[in-house]
This record gives structure tokens, C-alpha cells and sequence, in this order.
């Protein structure tokens, strides 16, 4: 794919992860207002509507982001498994050195995209209605009347951990993938990026837990 | 007997350099390209020379036996490399480095020689520390020097515990440069089999392609051998297990003569052997006796743990016998005082061990220093022993280490064969009978930057070249014969191992031709060594077949080595004196020190290869005018 | 002297005849093996019983057998350079085992390492990722006087750390995708970090073209190599070797 090097390749991984971190974190905080309740959260809804053009910016530099993420990630672990044909009869990770989120990239990674598309079918493009007893709530509704279903919560669940996981290893490693990482730094880094990680699930997924508690 | 001509110009030793270079003929740079140079060897000789030579734009062709270039012997060097750079401010420069490294030699080097390698010392620093070799700093940023062994000086540069594999990675890496610019092709897992002669010069190899076990014919304008010692024919050694004659000694049998096979290095302060199981030895650096001091029990018997020993019943022989050198004598005298220690009874549990001993040091400079001084070899010796260093002293006995025999060269570095050049190791030149540390290092890199670069142009702008393929009979025959040979040991299904054959050979050369040696000694190894020889050839098992095969690797090296080792006894036997390595019980001074014969012996040996006969001597007389013979004292 | 302890152990060997070969398991009884060998030399021993039985012997590479030359090298129980952190498998000691124990021994791996025979392995690759401009071009003879050019002793440190690489290939071996991130960014890392190597700044480049072009995988921060590395050569160094990638690239 194009005249790329590895490293060049991991660099847009890295920048378009990076850009859907901050996309998640955003979204998280938008999603929290659920807590403030129908006005809240449907108003938010209509800020971002009424942005017009510029949400169309938004979207397709998110939507950008994550294609040019899912290609080259696609890519590189095709190049990677060439390299690796040649498999061990018996393998070990070597001295506990790499945790199970960096092993599991590529599954987290998969279940994240599986979970988008039923996300986008679940919400984005379905008719904004939501009933709660007789009244029309709007995406507010929606979002209740979703997550009400055990089965929808935890599969949202599932994969709200996915994306944790993911988190889990990302975001330091693309301080390593841009040369910022330092025998110095690194612990810090390799913390942040775990805190990161359990508090996008934990924050993603007190919601349902909540729906599922009140309604 | 034939007089051997050093063919070194004139003039005062410290000008003889200078004036040979600008008398030397030159080479047009159009022409070089059109010269074909095989360079055999990428150890620091080697690889260096061809990087130089692929510099100034001559098509060469570089071999090794080895999968990469960088992993030459030369990569194990751990002590250092003098320079006489006088950093120290401690009273050095070229005429002293001169004067220790022919006095060290204990007076069997060629002076002309000699001075060259003192005067070159100099740029090699310059050229590696350019080339990115990390040596040692201190905290101002300046290099760092310590001392070592037959000096007073400190004008040994370092790199940790690993010099060797740092200059040597920057000579491959310089070569690896010319490959990529295609002046150099590099032929790796090929091993030079045979010397091919044409005309009386040198004109090709024969190399057996390692991987599919082809034998390849090499044609080219001039050869030039970087093979290393032969420290192997004693089995156990410091050596990587590869080292080999085979190269040198093939050479010898096509007319090279050998010089000077009897001296060989023992190295004092290696991990004792243990178990016959054990494959190699392993060398504590020389650097160690800056801050460690050699001790035995006073008393014969006394086993008790060294920590229980107090202070007044230890021996720190070496600093009671030679008081201003201590610890830092000479390897010889060094090994030969472990040696006369453990045969009083006294070595530690009454068997082969000395202890080099740390705690003073670790006390006076703090764990820390010592640490960052040794730490890699601290590790390596717990690695290898179980034992923690730091805590009880360590256990040393010499071990075969260097070969200061080898091909004999003249000033130019060309053997007695025309066209054929031999740097490194694998030359007799520099050391004399003994080599101080951290001059090996130097003069292979010496051999290879510095002078080969300007003596082959000579050879080539004297002689009248003519044009030689690998179509001339000569190659058809050598190969033929190493084909033949090849045939004949696969074939032969004996019931013994390759290494039966070489530990029976290496354990008789340590007994009677090692650490000290006698006449009936030495008459009964030549007896034993060709009967060892018809045994190998008639019942060595050599599995497998004719391609990749490792085994059929090492049997033709062990071969050679039951040809080869015939010749260092014959040379320890002819040599009645004792001088540097070679110490001859019968030769020797009231107080137990190597008694020179300078009358007699002040010459290097070059033996001529005689087929099926007792090699010939030649010789070549030694005169020393700028360091005045003496019997060698470091009391 | 206390008798050495000795320990039987049951090996499972890789034998491959040549590239083409598909290769397989065989088991061999190692037995009353002296707990002071090293690693080699059991395989030494095992060797001499083959070949006294007319069997072909083990194939492996080694030289120098004191952790320097970066010829040893196998995997051991799935661990590259066998159970203790920081040494090659010469420098390995049976006493690392206990009596009884199974020992899975299976070459380095990975599609631009081939196996030659058993667990001999082609490493040219690393050769020829060298030649594209691991070294500093100084012509013989060209070379100001050492001492003009002080340099910061951290930094010299940092170098020399970098350097120790022995080119064993135990990285490769180890990581999940068979990089060669840590081996390239060592050589990078070593030269760069001395004033002498800083002018040439393509080097980092055309290294890492020439590790791609070898068919090594890329780096997912897995940090196998370094668990892996005899020397202990560190990832920072890959962090290095990024940064500098995006310099040349970003600064032309
Ligand atoms: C453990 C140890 C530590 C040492 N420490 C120091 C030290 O601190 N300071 C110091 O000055 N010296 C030291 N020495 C000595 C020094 O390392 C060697 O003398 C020196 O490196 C030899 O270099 P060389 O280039 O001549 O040969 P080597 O480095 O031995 O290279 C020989 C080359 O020739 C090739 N070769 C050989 N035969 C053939 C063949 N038939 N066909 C094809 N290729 C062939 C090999 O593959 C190899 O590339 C040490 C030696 C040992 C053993
Ligand atoms: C289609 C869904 C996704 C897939 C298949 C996927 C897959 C992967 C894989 C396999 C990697 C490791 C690449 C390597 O190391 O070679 C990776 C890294 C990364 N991913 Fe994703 N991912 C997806 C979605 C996301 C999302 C939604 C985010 C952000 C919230 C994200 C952020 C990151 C980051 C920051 C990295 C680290 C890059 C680096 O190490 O420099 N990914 N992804
Ligand atoms: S044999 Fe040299 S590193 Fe193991």
C-alpha cells in the first residue's frame, strides 16, 4: 500500500487513534449529560445539529480518521503475520514483558468496529423516536429504550471493555510510536494510559448500568 | 639454511616509515579498479583491510567462514588497545610503546616493525574514534585510559569489557559501507581450503562454499591472509571455537614459510578448567589485575575458605617477587608463577587455581567503581562459576590465549610466497616471544588500515602482473586435491569423534609444549602426534555428507591442526633457550626466570615446508640497536 | 570439592535437513547431564552419542561461546536464548534445569531468518540492512585527532549501551510480528547519539527501507525484543529511531 514504510504506516495509526481517543473522550462527556436528564441530553443532541457544516467537518474527519486507522491497521497486521509465518511449536511471552491489551489489539480493535456499525444502525440512523410511557423523549427515549434491554446493555457493554482494553495499550504507545517515549517517562505514560483505559469503560458503561437500575 | 631479508629500507628506526612510504611505487586510481585483491578473514586485520582497500578502489573479494563478517574472533577482545597517545600526561609516547612492546617481546620482534606499530598506534585511536567506536569517557567528555600489563604507563583505550567487539564492529561496518558501494564483494560462510601458486606468486583460493558444500576456484592479483592464530591446536583455549591453522598452514605447504609455531601465549587470569565435559575456556580480561591482586595460601594444604584466611598466611607472590610491576607483569611471568604456585601444592584446594582477589579494591574505590570497571566480567564470571565475585575472590588459571607464530612476513608484510600477504594474528610480526595486552588489537588494525593499504600497492606497481583465470591448471589440481581429501574423510565412518581426536592431541601440546617445556617432552609429543594423526585418519567418524555439515568442517580443521602441531614441538625442540612463552625447563635462571640464549638464538625461525619430510629452517637475524638486549627485569 | 550435581532431562529437537525441508520433533534422552555444563555442551554431549551411533549430528551455529559473537541462539521452552533474563544461550548453564524436566528447543524464526539446517538459521538479512548506512563514512587516514570533539559522557554511555548489540537476532525471533525494530534502532540509536555520527541523516532511512524490504514486520510496542535481548538493549532506542525517522522525513 502506497510507498510507505512500517514505521510510516504505525505514524497514521498512531495520529488517527489518537484523534478517535479525543472523538471518545468527547462523546463520553456528551453522553454523561444523560444524568442531567431529557432536556439536557436532547439539547445537546440539537447544539450539534445546528452546527450544520461544521459538523459535517466533524464527522468526516472522525469518519477519515477511522478508515485511514482501520486500513493501515488492516495492512500492518497483514505485513506482521507475513513477517511471522513461521510460528513456534511453543512460545512464551517473554518475561511477561507485553500485557494482554497489546496482544488483543487486533480483537479489540475488531470488536470496536463491529460494535460501530450496530452503534450507527442503533442510533444514528434510526428514527430519533424514544415512548416512555406514552411520551415521545426524543433520542433521550431512544437511548433509554435501547439500553433498557439486558441483552443490548451488556453486549454495549462488551464492547465499551473493547475499547477500554484498546485504550489500555494505545495511548502510550503512540508516544512510543512518535519517538516521545523515554526510559524516564515511560512508567507515567504506561499509567495513564491504563487509568485511561478503565475509566472509558467504567464512564461508558455506567450508563446502561444506570438505565437498566432506574428504568 | 637460507638468511630470511626483513627487506626494511634504511635510515634511523624512527624514520624508516616515513621515507618507505614515499619510496614506495603507487598505483594509478584508473588501475586499481582493474586489481583483484581476495582478502581472507574479517576479524579486525581482515575486515579493516578490506575497508581500506575498497577505499582507494580496488576490486576486492573478502571470504570468511563465518554466517556474518561480525563475528570474527576479533569480536571477543575484551581489555583494550594501546595508543601512545600519552593522555595521562604519565610520561609516554611512540619510543616508549616501542620500547615496552620490543622489550615485552623479550627481544624476538623486529625492531623496524616494531616502531611502525607505535607510530600508527596513534591514528588508529584517531580513525576509530571517527568511525564511532564508543570508547570509555571520562566525565569531562575526554577519553578514558587504564593500564595494562608490562608498562608503566595507562595507554590502554577501552570500551567496558568489550573493545574487541567495538572496533571490530566499526571495521565491519566500514567494509559493509564498500560492499554497498560494490568495491567489495563479501563471500560469506566460504572457507579458504587451498593456496593457489601460479608462477611462484599467489593467484587464488579454493573455497568451500559452507551451504552447499561446492568447492569454488578464486582467481585474483594478490591474496592476503587475516585468518587469526592457531591457539586452537591446544583444544581448550580463550579462542572461539573455530579458530583454525588451516588457512596459514595450507599457505605453508604451498611454500609460505611458518615462523616461530613454539610461541604461544598462556594467559594468566582465565576461569580454571572444570569437568572434561568443558568445550572452551574463558578469559578474564588483563585490565582485572589493575585492582585485583593474585593470592595463594602460604601454606601447602591450607584449604580452608579464602575469606578465613587471614591477611599474614596469604602469598601475593607477584608482588613480593617483583615489587614494581606487582600485579602487572608480563603475561609470561604471570602464568608461569601460577603455574610454579599450584605445582609447590599451593594452589587453592591444592588444585589448578590461583585467587585474584578484589576486596582490597572494593574497599579502597566503593562496589560501585569496581562495577563500572568489570561489571560485564564480574557477570560472566557468576554466570560461568555460580560464585558472586564481589563477595569471594575469584578462582584464575592461565589458559591459551594468543599466537605470536605465524606466517613469516617480511617489512611489507608479504610472506615468502610472492603476492601472498598476511596481516594480524596470523603473521609472526610484532610480539616477538610475548605479547603485551591490548597490542593485538593494535596491530591488526595497524596491519589493515595502515600499512597493507600502501604496501600492496607496491607489490603491485613492482611486478609485472600477468593475467590469470581460474582456467589454469593450478586451480583444477589444488581443488582435486581438497576434493580428494574431503571424499577421504567422509568415507572413512571410523568409531571416534572429530573432538576425541583434538582433545587427544590439544591435552598432549598443553602438557609438553605449553606452560613449560623439555627436550624429552617435546620428543615424545613428536612421536605421539603422528600416531594420533594415522588413528584420526583411520578411524574418525565423519557423519553426514558432502554439503552443509559442520562436523566435516571441524575434522578438516583438527586435520590440519595434527600436521601443524608436529611443527610448534619440532620449533619448541629446536629452540634451546627460554624467551617470552617458550620456556624451556633446562633454561633457566637461578631464580626460576626464562634465560635467554642470545648468541645462539637471536633469530626468528621461518620453517619451510618439506613434503613428507622434517620441515627446513631458515632464519632470520634479529639486531637490536634501539633497545639494547638485556635480560628483562620487572622487580 | 563437593560432587557436581547431575540432572537427565528430556529434549524435544527441531531437525530440519536443509531449507527445503519440512523439518520435525525427535526426542533425545539427555542423561546424567553435570549441572555446571553450559547449554552447548550438553548439546556437545548429545552430539557425540549421535554420532557415535552414526546419527547426523545436532546442527547449530556458535563460536566464541562467551555471549559475544551472536552466533548461538535458539528458543528453549519458547523463550529465546532459553529461561534467564540477559545471557545467550552459550552463556546458559544446566543448572538452570531441574531433573526431569521436558526442553523444547526450536530455531530463531521468521520468514527473513530461513533455517539452514536444524537450528541454523540465515541472518544476511542483518548484513545487508548494515551496508544501507549502518556506519559513519570516514575514509581511512581522514580522521581529526581524538580528543577534539569531547562528548557528553551520558551520552557516550547511551551509545555504547546501543552498541552492545550482538546481532543475535533473539528480537526478531521473539516478536510477535518478527521485527527487526530493535536491532535497527540499536545501530541507529549508537551512531546518533555520538557528534561524529549525527551528519548522516539518511541513515535511519535507508535502514528501515531495507528492514521492510527483508520482509521484517513492523513495531506494535510489544516489547518482546527487549524482554528478549541478551544485552538489554532497550526500547527507547525505537522510540529513538521513530523520532529520528520523522525528523528526516518531516525536515525535506
Ligand atoms: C578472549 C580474548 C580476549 C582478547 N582480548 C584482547 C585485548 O583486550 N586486547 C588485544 O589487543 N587483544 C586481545 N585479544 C587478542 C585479539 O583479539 C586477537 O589477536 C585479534 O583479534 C586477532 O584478529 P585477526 O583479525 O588477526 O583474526 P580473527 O579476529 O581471529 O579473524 C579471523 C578471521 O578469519 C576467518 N578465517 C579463518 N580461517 C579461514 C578460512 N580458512 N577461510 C575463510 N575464513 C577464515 C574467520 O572467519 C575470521 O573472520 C584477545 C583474544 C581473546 C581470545
Ligand atoms: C475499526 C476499529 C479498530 C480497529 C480494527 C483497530 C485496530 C487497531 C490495531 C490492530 C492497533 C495496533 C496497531 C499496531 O500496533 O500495529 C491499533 C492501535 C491503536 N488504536 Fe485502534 N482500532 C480500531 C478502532 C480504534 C478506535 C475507535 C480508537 C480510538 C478510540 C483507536 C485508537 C487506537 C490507538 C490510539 C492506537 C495506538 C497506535 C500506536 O500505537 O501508535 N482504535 N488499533
Ligand atoms: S557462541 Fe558467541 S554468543 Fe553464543
Amino acid at each position: 500500500m502506497l510507498k510507505l514504510s512500517t514505521i510510516q504506516k504505525k505514524q497514521i495509526v498512531g495520529i488517527t487513534g489518537l484523534a478517535m481517543v479525543g472523538f471518545v473522550l468527547a462523546h463520553l462527556s456528551g453522553n454523561f449529560l444523560i444524568y442531567k436528564g431529557p432536556e439536557a441530553f436532547n439539547g445537546y443532541a440539537k447544539f450539534l445539529h445546528d452546527l450544520g457544516a461544521l459538523l459535517w467537518m466533524m464527522r468526516a474527519g472522525i469518519l477519515a480518521s477511522f478508515l485511514l486507522h482501520m486500513g493501515f491497521t488492516i495492512n500492518l497486521v497483514i505485513t506482521n503475520r507475513k513477517a511471522r509465518v513461521n510460528r513456534y511449536y511453543k512460545y512464551q511471552n517473554h518475561r511477561s514483558e507485553s500485557s494482554l491489551a497489546t496482544q488483543l489489539m487486533p480483537l479489540s480493535g475488531s470488536i470496536i468496529l463491529i460494535y460501530i456499525i450496530f452503534h450507527l444502525l442503533d442510533f444514528s440512523l434510526a428514527d430519533k423516536v424514544g415512548i416512555i410511557q406514552g411520551i415521545d423523549y426524543g433520542l433521550y427515549g431512544l437511548v433509554i429504550n435501547t439500553l433498557k434491554d439486558p441483552i443490548h446493555a451488556v453486549l454495549y457493554i462488551i464492547s465499551m471493555a473493547s475499547v477500554g482494553l484498546h485504550m489500555y495499550h494505545a495511548f502510550q504507545s503512540v508516544f512510543q510510536t512518535f519517538g516521545l517515549m523515554s526510559e524516564k517517562n515511560q512508567p507515567r505514560l504506561v499509567l495513564a494510559s491504563k487509568v485511561l483505559g478503565v475509566a472509558i469503560t467504567l464512564g461508558y458503561s455506567s450508563i446502561p448500568v444506570y438505565i437498566m437500575m432506574n428504568f | 639454511m637460507a638468511k630470511l631479508k626483513s627487506n626494511e629500507p634504511s635510515g634511523p628506526v624512527s624514520e624508516k616509515w616515513e621515507k618507505h612510504k614515499f619510496d614506495m611505487k603507487l598505483v594509478n586510481p584508473a588501475n586499481k579498479r582493474k586489481l583483484k585483491i581476495i582478502v581472507v578473514g574479517t576479524g579486525l586485520a581482515g575486515a579493516s583491510a578490506s575497508a581500506s582497500l575498497g577505499e582507494l578502489g580496488y576490486n576486492v573479494h573478502t571470504f570468511t567462514y563465518h554466517e556474518s563478517a561480525r563475528r570474527a574472533h576479533s569480536i571477543a577482545a575484551q581489555g583494550g588497545i594501546n595508543a601512545a597517545k600519552n593522555y595521562c600526561n604519565d610520561g609516554d609516547s611512540v619510543q616508549r610503546l616501542f620500547f615496552d612492546t620490543v622489550k615485552g617481546g623479550d627481544f624476538r620482534a623486529r625492531e623496524a616493525n616494531v616502531h611502525r606499530l607505535a607510530e600508527n598506534s596513534v591514528k588508529i585511536i584517531d580513525h576509530c574514534v571517527a568511525q564511532g567506536v564508543p570508547f570509555a569517557r571520562e566525565y569531562g567528555g575526554l577519553l578514558d585510559n587504564r593500564s595494562f600489563g608490562g608498562a608503566q604507563v595507562s595507554r590502554t583505550f577501552y570500551a567496558k569489557g568489550q573493545t574487541g567487539q567495538q572496533l571490530l564492529l566499526g571495521a565491519y561496518q566500514a567494509m559493509m559501507k564498500e560492499v554497498e558501494a560494490k568495491t567489495v564483494t563479501l563471500h560469506t560462510r566460504a572457507e579458504m581450503m587451498d593456496l593457489v601458486v601460479v608462477d611462484g606468486k599467489a593467484r587464488g583460493i579454493i573455497v568451500r562454499n559452507l551451504l552447499t558444500g561446492e568447492l569454488e576456484k578464486h582467481a585474483a592479483d594478490a591474496v592476503v591472509l587475516a585468518t587469526g592464530g592457531y591457539g586452537n591446536v591446544f583444544y581448550l583455549s580463550t579462542n572461539a571455537m573455530a579458530c583454525n591453522v588451516t588457512s596459514t598452514w595450507r599457505a605453508h605447504k604451498k611454500g609460505a614459510y611458518f615462523a616461530n609455531p613454539c610461541y604461544t601465549q598462556i594467559h594468566p587470569t582465565c576461569i580454571p578448567v572444570k569437568g572434561d565435559y568443558q568445550s572452551k575456556l574463558t578469559l578474564m580480561s588483563e585490565s582485572l589485575r589493575n585492582d585485583g591482586r593474585v593470592w595463594v595460601p602460604n601454606a601447602v594444604g591450607d584449604h580452608r575458605p579464602a575469606k578465613d584466611i587471614p591477611e599474614d598466611e596469604r602469598d601475593y607472590y607477584l608482588e613480593r617477587k617483583y615489587p614494581s610491576f606487582g600485579n602487572l607483569v608480563p603475561r609470561d611471568l604471570a602464568s608461569r608463577n601460577a603455574k610454579e604456585q599450584t605445582d609447590l601444592g599451593k594452589g587453592i584446594n591444592g588444585g589448578l587455581a590461583v585467587y585474584l582477589d578484589f576486596a582490597d579494591s572494593i574497599k579502597r574505590l566503593g562496589k560501585d567503581t569496581i562495577e563500572a570497571r568489570y561489571g560485564n566480567l564480574f557477570d560472566m564470571y557468576q554466570q560461568i562459576t555460580g560464585t558472586n565475585p564481589y563477595e569471594s575472590p575469584m578462582m584464575i588459571y592461565p589458559a591459551v590465549h594468543y599466537t605470536m607464530g605465524g606466517l613469516w612476513v617480511d617489512y611489507n608484510l608479504e610472506s615468502t610466497i610472492p603476492g601472498l600477504h598476511v596481516l594480524g594474528e596470523a603473521n609472526f610480526s610484532d610480539h616477538g616471544a610475548n605479547r603485551l595486552g591490548a597490542s593485538a588489537l593494535m596491530q591488526g588494525l595497524s596491519d589493515g588500515y595502515f600499512i597493507i593499504p600502501n604496501t600492496i600497492g607496491h607489490y603491485f606497481g613492482s611486478n609485472d602482473l600477468g593475467k590469470v583465470t581460474t582456467d589454469a591448471p593450478e586451480f583444477d589440481e589444488a581443488l582435486n586435491n581438497v576434493q580428494e581429501k574431503i571424499n577421504q574423510l567422509v568415507n572413512i565412518k571410523g568409531s571416534k569423534t572429530v573432538d576425541h581426536f583434538h582433545r587427544e592431541l590439544g591435552l598432549l601440546v598443553w602438557d609438553k609444549c605449553g606452560m613449560a617445556r623439555d627436550k624429552a617432552g617435546l620428543e615424545e609429543a613428536l612421536k605421539r602426534i603422528p600416531e594420533i594423526r594415522d588413528e584420526f585418519w583411520d578411524n574418525v567418524n565423519v557423519t553426514g555428507d558432502g554439503q552443509f555439515n559442520q562436523t566435516l568442517e571441524k575434522a578438516g580443521r583438527v586435520a590440519d591442526f595434527l600436521e601443524f602441531g608436529e611443527l610448534m614441538c619440532q620449533d619448541a625442540l629446536h629452540r634451546e633457550e627460554s624467551c617470552g612463552g617458550h620456556f624451556r625447563t633446562e633454561h633457566q635462571t637461578k631464580e626460576g626466570e626464562a634465560l635467554r640464549n642470545d648468541d645462539d638464538f637471536c633469530f626468528v625461525s621461518g620453517w619451510e615446508y618439506n613434503e613428507g619430510k622434517k620441515a627446513k629452517l631458515n632464519t632470520e637475524d634479529l639486531t637490536f640497536k634501539d633497545v639494547p638486549l638485556s635480560q628483562r627485569s620487572y622487580k | 570439592m563437593a560432587e557436581d550435581k547431575t540432572i537427565t532431562l528430556t529434549l524435544k529437537v527441531w531437525r530440519q535437513k536443509n531449507a527445503e525441508d519440512k523439518g520435525h520433533f525427535e526426542i533425545y534422552k539427555a542423561k546424567d547431564i553435570n549441572e555446571n555444563m553450559s547449554f552447548l555442551e550438553m548439546l556437545d554431549v548429545i552430539n557425540d552419542t549421535l554420532t557415535l551411533n552414526n546419527q547426523t549430528p545436532i546442527a547449530f551455529d556458535h563460536d566464541c561461546r562467551e555471549g559475544i559473537c551472536g552466533s548461538c541462539g535458539a528458543m528453549v521452552n519458547g523463550v529465546a536464548h532459553g529461561p534467564v533474563s540477559g545471557v545467550t544461550l552459550c552463556q546458559l548453564h544446566m543448572r538452570s534445569f531441574n531433573d526431569g524436566d521436558t526442553v523444547v528447543i526450536e530455531p530463531f524464526r521468521a520468514k527473513s531468518l530461513p533455517v539452514i539446517q536444524d537450528l541454523v538459521i540465515d541472518r544476511t538479512a542483518f548484513d545487508r540492512i548494515i551496508a544501507k548506512g549502518g556506519y559513519i563514512s570516514v575514509k581511512t587516514g581522514s580522521a581529526p585527532e581524538a580528543n577534539d570533539t569531547p562528548i557528553e559522557k551520558k551520552k557516550a554511555d547511551a551509545s555504547f549501551d546501543a552498541a552492545a548489540c550482538i546481532g543475535c537476532s533473539a528480537c526478531v525471533a521473539a516478536c510477535p510480528n518478527a521485527s527487526a525494530s530493535l536491532f535497527v534502532s540499536a545501530k541507529v540509536s549508537h551512531l546518533v547519539l555520538l557528534p561524529q555520527g549525527h551528519a548522516e541523516k539518511k541513515r535511519v532511512v535507508q535502514m528501515v527501507d531495507q528492514m521492510d524490504k527483508e520482509g521484517f514486520g513492523g513495531c506494535s510496542n510489544a516489547y518482546q525484543c527487549q524482554a528478549a535481548c541478551p544485552k538489554e538493549i532497550k526500547v527507547e532506542n525505537i522510540a529513538r529511531m521513530n523520532r529520528e525517522y520523522i525528523k528526516e522525513k518531516s525536515i525535506r
